[in-house]
């Protein structure tokens, strides 16, 4: 398996209406064996880098490198195309050839790519990518006449057989309804962790993402936000567009009145780390640290709202609070609290603190 | 790694290696017609130009545009062809619209059986409809003229059809059945929403039909008369039937007239000069007709609907909806064909009556000059199957070229390949005609061999080649080519392997329907055929014009029994995928 390092990459899309600049310098590395997935809203520029990278776009300038081998540079000049770059890559929409049955669909690539194998080769390199993903015995259905689940499967099959340097993956889950989504969300990391294969994953879900990742790269506006593993994006965002990102912030502003005590919209609230007075800081909160209690306990940081909201959503429920200055956002699993008064404490060790001024820092691992 | 690694690929070298980019090589077959094109319509502007002194070298100077702006007989050929034109127009798009609306939007009984005559009806001869039509209305011996003059007191009503506005009905009969299917997807691609909105909230069916339905489909209606327009201003089959004999021009008559005079010599200053007018109104139509079509394109339906619109019910009212149609019918293809037939049959032309019973024979299909006749009918078969699939081969590419490749010059390329659906194609015709004498006769000598006639009908069929094939490719998922490519699969593998067996449906319909073009084309054989490359629809049009109208008769009518095999192919294999509106 091969690693896969991009660096300094640009690409401006010129269109009638003006151009979009679609990435404005991207720096990042898959390392071999890497599972590795960019996620960020749409128009962000994800699918933009990740064709970049297969070869189907052309980058205005950067560098593009496949292991040692360089296949995209601006200086010297040089491009390699799609077809002799030797990446597998499944798309959204499958891609499956309609005109073909499965075995077609995963032998075209064996038979004429680059790569040319033997007929009886093609043979058995097919039918071992359709038993790791559980398709064998659908060898000669049309294509049509799957499911498309099933036509996910002979996707990631035909992408597997070519023996690919590394896996490019473009939203391939997201025309599949949500419970098959879970089941092969689960396959495809296994099998990626199985056959111990590069890939590069794009998504808008950033569910999928964490489940899914050894490492996150948070993209926006054309640029990397940050990269990291799951839990370190979620709970130490560098910038508060990664936070909203990735799930529900409560949002309170505030300005440090004395060493770890801050002023915010709730009222005092100790703060790690908040130590230049006077200083305005942004503080997040996700809606699952806030902890409610029916009576006072006490503890620091504890405040008193109104459960105005209520929303019952099977595993858990999701509480409007209502205070003088901020409603808030909880997220309660447990017992019912209904409406009415309550308490509520917003630990200290997970609060996220913002300094205004720096948002937007490149990220250091 | 699944199985054994086959090669040692990340350590292969992949720079340094010579290799054709296969993208430029389609790019290049792609522009070569367009070029090709391009270089007639200069060459026929470059000639309108020339001065030529017999005994002395060419000049170049305004002299044919004089000589045009002095001569009263080119400002009777310009009326003609204008009252032509518009007459074409308004008849065509009278029967095409009530037909087309009849078929989309009400519940009219058998409308398979009306749709499938109009469309077959865009490939008869416009020149068989005008042959029936001389013997019906001949202002001295048609049919229908003697009828009504035997009786007393009608004389003043009999019609000459010899005049523009006659010859310009019977052009709108034949191009009716291009508007029905022109209008017939516009009102197809109307969201029935709109109607029913209307019909919801109290509105009668004429009411809906006047304030709602008929405006929306005014700009595609519009789009229609425009496109015929220029059908219309540079037709040569209805013309040459019927007006050359009896010496009423049209603009592509005067061309026909210039440029192979019956004595003197050729004056291609004049055709030349005649046609870069005619160049700069066809391309001012095209213009508008562009304009035209993208404002009709704001009240689409983009997607297919699940639901059928509630068709209009015509109840009692179904019967007279078949008169108006069967009266079409009667006139556009039903009348003209059986008086053929029937003078196919006489010795000479007469009138129907017991008499003339007694000497119907065969004999004029004996006596057709059949050495000719068969050769003809060789030449346009090897015809039809050339230029259909080269007029595809190029049309693939510059299709893919245009629709799927960022190459610069794409959208110069598709608006090139568009250029013989705008430049009426008898100029393109005169072009040829001296290009292939005076400019490249001595090293290429295609003149007088169906090797032009061939190059040139490709030229002329690849707007329409390219229309459909830009639609067809337009509708496959760009990521099916994109996997091949990066799976290693090679362009023209991909080409190969992925895209032509996804559009082949279309690409069977474009074939067939060119090949129906070829065997149907009379207007650009007129100025290239010698006796040594006679198609067959030149070889029954010069019977006619030496007097032999009977065999002409005859032979049309053979024309005719051989396209019946040809249009069922097309209905069996073609119609699947038919870009409709891009016909012709």
């Amino acid at each position: 398996m091969t690693g896969l390092s991009v660096r300094g990459l640009t690409k401006v899309f010129r269109t009638k209406s003006g151009s979009v600049h679609a990435l404005r310098g991207i720096d990042m590395r898959v390392e071999p064996g890497e599972f590795c997935v960019l996620l960020g809203s749409s128009g962000s520029g994800k699918t933009t880098l990740l064709r970049c990278v297969a070869g189907l776009e052309k980058p205005d300038s950067g560098e593009i490198r496949l292991g040692d081998r360089i296949v995209f540079s601006d200086n010297p000049k040089t491009f390699v195309s799609a077809e002799d770059r030797g990446f597998g890559m499944v798309f959204q929409s499958y891609a499956i050839w309609p005109h073909m049955t499965v075995f077609e669909n995963v032998a075209l690539p064996l038979l004429h790519g680059k790569r040319k194998l033997l007929r009886q080769e093609v043979r058995g390199r097919v039918a071992h990518a359709l038993r790791l993903v559980q398709l064998e015995g659908l060898q000669d259905r049309p294509a049509p006449q799957l499911s498309g689940g099933q036509q996910q499967r002979v996707a990631l099959a035909r992408a597997l057989a070519v023996n690919a340097q590394a896996l490019l993956m473009d939203e391939p889950l997201s025309n599949l309804d949500a419970r098959l989504r879970e089941s092969v969300r689960y396959e495809i990391r296994e099998l990626a962790k199985k056959l111990n294969s590069t890939v590069l994953y794009v998504t808008h879900d950033q569910v999928e993402a964490m489940a899914l990742a050894d490492r996150i790269l948070l993209i926006g506006e054309g640029r990397l936000l940050q990269s990291g593993r799951p839990h370190e994006l979620y709970e130490k965002p560098i910038d508060p567009a990664v936070a909203e990102f990735l799930g529900t912030m409560n949002w309170l502003s505030g300005k440090i009145r004395e060493r770890g005590f801050v002023q915010t919209e709730l009222g005092l609230l100790r703060v790690h780390g908040a130590e230049k007075v006077g200083s305005e800081l942004l503080l997040g909160i996700r809606p699952e640290d806030i902890r409610l209690k029916p009576v006072p306990s006490g503890e620091i940081n504890e405040f008193r709202g109104e459960i105005v909201d209520n929303t019952y959503l099977g595993d858990h429920r999701l509480c409007k609070l209502k205070t003088p200055g901020k409603t808030m956002v909880a997220k309660l699993v447990g017992t019912d609290m209904g409406y009415g008064t309550v308490h509520f404490q917003v630990p200290e060790e997970r609060i996220v603190v913002f300094h205004p001024n720096h948002k937007g820092k490149e990220e250091s691992k | 790694m699944i199985g054994p690694a086959v090669g040692n690929d990340t350590t292969r070298p992949f720079t340094g290696r010579l290799k054709i980019d296969a993208r430029l090589l389609l790019a290049s077959v792609g522009w070569l017609p367009v070029v090709l094109v391009a270089g007639l319509v200069v060459v026929v502007v470059w000639l309108s130009f020339q001065v030529i002194t017999p005994g002395q070298s060419a000049n170049f100077g305004w002299r044919a545009y004089r000589e045009l702006y002095g001569d009263p007989f080119v400002y009777q050929t310009l009326l003609n062809t204008g009252w032509f034109a518009l007459l074409s127009v308004a008849v065509a798009l009278f029967f095409g619209v009530v037909a087309a609306w009849l078929v989309e939007r009400t519940d009219l009984p058998y409308k398979n059986v009306l749709f499938t005559l109009m469309t077959t009806g865009v490939l008869v001869q416009g020149f068989i409809t005008a042959m029936g039509w001389v013997f019906l209305l001949h202002p001295r011996i048609g049919l229908m003229n003697k009828a009504i003059a035997s009786i007393h007191g009608m004389e003043w009503a009999t019609v000459d059809i010899a005049t523009p506005m006659g010859m310009g009905v019977i052009q709108g009969l034949a191009l009716a059945p291009l508007a029905f299917m022109m209008v017939a997807a516009t009102f197809r691609s109307l969201d029935p929403a709109l109607e029913e909105a209307a019909a919801v909230h109290g509105m009668g069916l004429i009411s809906t039909l006047l304030r709602v339905t008929l405006p929306l489909a005014f700009p595609g209606i519009l789009a229609a008369g425009i496109y015929i327009s220029t059908i219309g201003i540079a037709a040569f089959d209805v013309p040459a039937i019927i007006g050359l004999p009896n010496r009423v021009f049209m603009f592509s008559t005067f061309l026909y007239f210039r440029v192979q005079p019956e004595f003197g010599a050729p004056r291609y200053d004049l055709a030349g000069a005649f046609s870069t007018l005619m160049i700069f109104l066809s391309l001012l139509l095209s213009w508008l007709y562009i304009q035209v079509v993208r404002y009709s394109h704001r009240y689409a339906v983009v997607t297919g609907r699940a639901y059928q619109p509630k068709p209009v019910e015509l109840g009692r009212t179904a019967w007279l909806a078949w008169v108006f149609l069967g009266f079409y019918l009667l006139l556009g293809q039903i009348l003209p064909t059986l008086v053929l037939l029937w003078n196919s049959l006489l010795p000479y032309f007469q009138p129907i009556s017991w008499s003339s019973l007694d000497i119907i024979s065969f004999s004029n299909y004996h006596n057709l000059p059949w050495s000719h006749l068969l050769e003809s009918a060789r030449n346009t078969g090897i015809l039809m199957v050339s230029v259909a699939s080269l007029t595809l081969a190029f049309s693939v590419a510059i299709s893919w070229t245009v629709t799927r490749s960022d190459l610069a010059g794409r959208f110069v390329l598709d608006a090139g390949a568009f250029l013989p659906h705008a430049i009426p194609h008898v100029i393109l015709a005169v072009g040829a005609n001296y290009v292939a004498l005076f400019l490249v006769g001595k090293a290429l000598p295609i003149y007088g061999t169906i090797y032009i006639l061939l190059a040139l009908y490709v030229l002329a069929w690849m707007s329409f080649g390219t229309r459909v094939l830009n639609s067809a490719i337009l509708q496959v998922h760009k990521e099916l080519e994109e996997v091949g490519k990066v799976s290693g699969i090679p362009l023209l593998t991909c080409l190969r392997k992925i895209l032509v067996p996804l559009i082949a449906p279309a690409m069977v319909n474009a074939w067939l329907w060119m090949a129906l073009l070829s065997y149907r084309e009379l207007t650009m054989a007129s100025l290239l055929v010698t006796p040594h490359n006679l198609t067959f629809p030149v070889f029954i049009w010069s019977l006619w014009m030496e007097g032999s109208i009977t065999r002409a008769a005859a032979a049309s009518v053979l024309g005719l029994a051989c396209m019946i095999p040809l249009v069922a192919l097309y209905w069996v294999f073609g119609r699947r995928a038919s870009g409709s509106d891009t016909a012709i």
